[in-house]
Formats: structure tokens, sequence, C-alpha cells
């Protein structure tokens, strides 16, 4: 039988975590209040879209993922105050003007015969984006400092991979013509150069090494 | 995008027949029907035409829960951060998502009694409901008066089930009947919430509610007697929130909009 008195040290062998991380309190507060930002503008537009695609499956699929996106948009607001953010909304905002540009780019589409439009803007250009910046801001961050954040994240971006695959296939079946494809390249294009000029969906820095001046890499 | 989507623009493929509800609620053929002496006009598996009856409600379900689907993604949509709170906004997207599920368990059931999409017109009134530029008003129309209808709905649908030994359409709407007392609890919290301190907008939304149930009565389809094929689900509305005073009220409203449907056909008849 083993000794349950004998000191054992606080992290198993296995167990890897490491404190510090790459952000500091203030910059995953920032990085946070710009995901709510981002994340509030795509659940409107998914829900704003349903009424504006003939295509039933496509239809119920933006029903469904409209809310998986307003639940991302929670679990941020509710970590902000935990970031001493205790004004939810002054964090809840664009990393700059040109990612504006970029979300007024991808919810102007509205024309019934635009459906495949608006999926490249979410599923090809917005999701793969969203899913580079979680999957940086998760690996970076401390593993126990900033561990509810991590968690958040993780939930999201099972629903990310996922939805990003359901609307990849959906496209895939929209998609039937050579000028289809003409279409929706163009539309990638379109929006990757002003998600270009954002720096990203957290401004320049989404995927890089934080700023001197903002940032606390130990 | 732009702000608010007008009935006419909502976006449907090839197999959609749009209607209007007047059309409907006009048509000279109503009032030689309703000269037949059938009895009960309640859903009932007895009568001959019970199957047609609940293929058509089935497909009016159908096309009722895309509309409210349509309604709820326009409202996290049409406002801005100020003219609709966060967490309504959060409210109306977890709508879509229930009304999602509702399209595709109406689909299923569509065809599980044999029906399939398009075989019956569709008249965009409910999500007219969903187009007041009032954040309030708009819950009100469809999360109170649209939902409440819902609940009937379902409820006589479930019953249906019952009576005819159907358990897969029983099991289903009941599973919907859960969502919809969620919703009219939503619309009922939001308009106590953003209307505590403003009894004139309270008012105005209360009213707009009513306008909506009477024309969702339908000239009859919904009441408490025996010539109503839809009937008030007392009980269910009250655990949705609903107060015996409201309840009351809508059966009042749906006679007057059975009275008020047979004096427009009797005049276009005379006329």
């Amino acid at each position: 039988m083993s000794d349950p008195y004998k000191p054992r040290a606080a992290f198993a062998p296995w167990d890897r975590r490491e404190s510090p991380g790459l952000f500091t309190v203030e910059e995953s507060a920032r990085r946070v209040g710009t995901y709510k930002w981002l994340e509030m503008r795509l659940f409107e537009s998914l829900g704003g879209w349903v009424a504006t695609v003939p295509e039933l499956d496509v239809k119920l699929v933006l029903g469904r993922h409209c809310y998986h996106h307003a639940w991302h948009a929670e679990l941020m607001d509710k970590r902000l105050p935990e970031l001493r953010e205790m004004n939810t909304d002054r964090l809840c905002e664009p990393a700059n003007d040109e990612i504006v540009a970029f979300v007024d780019a991808l919810r102007e589409p509205e024309a019934p015969e635009h459906t495949i439009e608006k999926l490249v803007g979410v599923f090809r250009v917005l999701l793969p984006r969203k899913i580079a910046a979680y999957t940086y801001h998760l690996n970076g961050t401390s593993r126990i400092t900033d561990s509810p954040t991590q968690r958040s994240l993780g939930f999201m971006l099972q629903d990310e991979f996922e939805d990003w695959r359901e609307g990849e296939m959906l496209l895939q079946s929209l998609i039937e013509t050579p000028e289809e494809l003409e279409r929706a390249t163009r539309r990638q294009q379109e929006l990757e150069g002003l998600l270009l000029a954002a720096g990203g969906i957290a401004g320049p820095g989404t995927l890089g090494p934080v700023a001197v001046n903002e940032g606390a890499s130990v | 995008m732009r702000k608010q989507l007008p009935p006419e623009m909502l976006a449907r493929d090839s197999r959609f027949v749009r209607t209007s509800i007047m059309d409907q609620v006009m048509d000279p053929r109503n009032q030689l029907i309703g000269q037949r002496d059938l009895g009960s006009a309640r859903l009932q598996p007895e009568r001959p035409a019970a199957g047609d009856r609940a293929r058509n409600l089935m497909h009016g379900i159908f096309t009722g829960e895309i509309q409210a689907l349509e309604g709820a993604g326009r409202t996290t949509f049409d406002f801005d951060d100020e003219q609709a709170p966060f967490a309504l906004k959060l409210d109306m997207a977890r709508q879509c998502w229930d009304e999602s599920r509702h399209v595709e368990i109406s689909v299923e059931l569509g065809a599980w009694i044999g029906t399939e999409i398009g075989e019956y017109s569709e008249a965009t009134f409910l999500y007219e409901a969903a187009c007041a530029p009032d954040p309030i008003l708009r819950l009100c129309g469809v999360n109170r008066a649209l939902e409440g209808l819902a609940i009937d709905v379902f409820n006589t649908m479930k019953e249906f089930g019952d009576l005819s030994g159907d358990p897969v359409l029983e099991f289903c709407e009941d599973w919907m009947l859960a969502d919809e007392g969620t919703h009219v609890k939503m619309g009922s919290d939001w308009l106590r919430g953003l209307t505590a301190d403003d009894r004139e907008r309270r008012e105005r939304a209360l009213d707009f509610q009513r306008t909506v149930d009477k024309l969702f009565s339908l000239g009859g389809f919904r009441g408490e007697t025996d010539e109503n094929p839809i009937q008030l689900a007392r009980k269910l509305r009250q655990m949705a929130g609903f107060s015996t005073d409201e309840i009351d009220e809508l059966a009042e409203i749906a006679l007057q909009a059975k009275a008020d449907a047979e004096a427009m056909v009797a005049g276009a008849g005379g006329a």
C-alpha cells in the first residue's frame, strides 16, 4: 500500500505545463475583446443571411452556426472581467479600421444568387484565420495562469474546425462550373487582401511576437 | 446586406409556392365549406380528411419554422448594440439553432406522414410579425404571439399523434413543444426587462401582440370550441408564462377573428 503522506511534486512527471506564457493579462484581454467583437459580427451576419439564401440545407446550417459563434462571443464576454476588464464593452472592439473594412465587405452580399460569395467569406477566409489566431493564443499563453482562456478557446476551436469542414463541403457541392469557381476564387482573394491589410483578425501580431511595449515575454 | 428585409425578399428554392393569407381567408370556397355540417372541426383520426389535414398542417408547421428561423436571424442582425442588448441577441442566436432543428424535424415528419416540400403553398404572415422596427415589438410578435401559436399547433399535433397511434409524431411534437415554451419565456422576460421603466413602450408592444394574435387566429382556425381545428393549449401556455387573463383575452381575440372573417366572406359573397 502506498504511503499517502509521502511528499509528491505538484506536477506529475508527464505534466509539462509551464508558466509564464507569451501574453500579459492586458494583452490576453485585448485579444479576447477583439475575438468577442468579431464573433458578434459573425453571428449577426449568419443570422441575417438565413433569410437571403434559397438553398434549404445552407439556410439550416447558417442557423445552427449562428448560435455557435454567439456562444463563442458569450464565452469571451464572460472571460473579460476575469482579466480585470470590468467594462466588457470597452475592449469589445475591432483590432483596427482595416478589420472593420474586412467585416463590412464580408457581410455585404445579400442577393439570393450570391450564396457562394457569402460562404467563401466565412468558410474559406474568416474561419481559417480564426482557427490560426485562436491556436496561436492557445499555444502561446500560459497553460497555468491563462488556463480559463485556453479552455474556452479549446471549445471554440472544436466548433471552428467542425463548422469549417461543414461549410467547405457545402461550398464544394455548390461550385459546379468554371464560372462559379472563378467567383469563389475572386471573392477569396478580395477578402484575403483586406485581412492582409488588417494584419490578421487581432491586428498586427495576430500570429507573431507581441510588440515590446505591449507584451511581457519572459 | 440591408437592415430590415421585407417579406417578399425571403429566399426560397423552386419547390416553394407563395400565396397571401388574405387570399386563403377570403377564398369563396370557405363559405360553402363552412355551410357543411360535418360536426367538430377538431383534428380527429376518425374523420375521412384527417390524413390530408394533418399533412397540410405539417407543411404549414414546416414553412412556419423556416420563417421563425429567419425572423430570429434577422433580429440578430437588424439592430445595433444600443438597440438590442448583447444578451438579447444571444437569445435570438440560440433560437436560430432551435428553429433550424425544428425545420429539420418538420421535414422528417412531413415525409413520415406522407407530404413533401412544396405540396402546399406558403404564406409569409409569420415572418411579417418579425419585421417590426422596435426589437421589443418584434419579440412580442414572434416570441409571444408566433411561438404561442406554435404551442397550440404542436399540442394539437401531439394529441393527434396520440389518438392516431403515431408515437413518432407524438414524440417529435413534444420535443418541439419544450423549445417553444423556452422561446415564449424569452419573449416575456425581455418584454418585462426592457420596458420596466417605459410603460408606454410596453403597451405598444402588447397592442402589437394583440394584433398579431388576431391575425394568427386565422379567422377561426384557432380557438376553444369544436369549430376550431387548433385548440388553445391553456395548460402549456400557463407553463410558458402566460397568465390566465392573457389566455382569456386571447380566446376572446380568436372569437373576434372568426366573426370578422365570416363577415368579410359574407360581404364579399354579397358584392
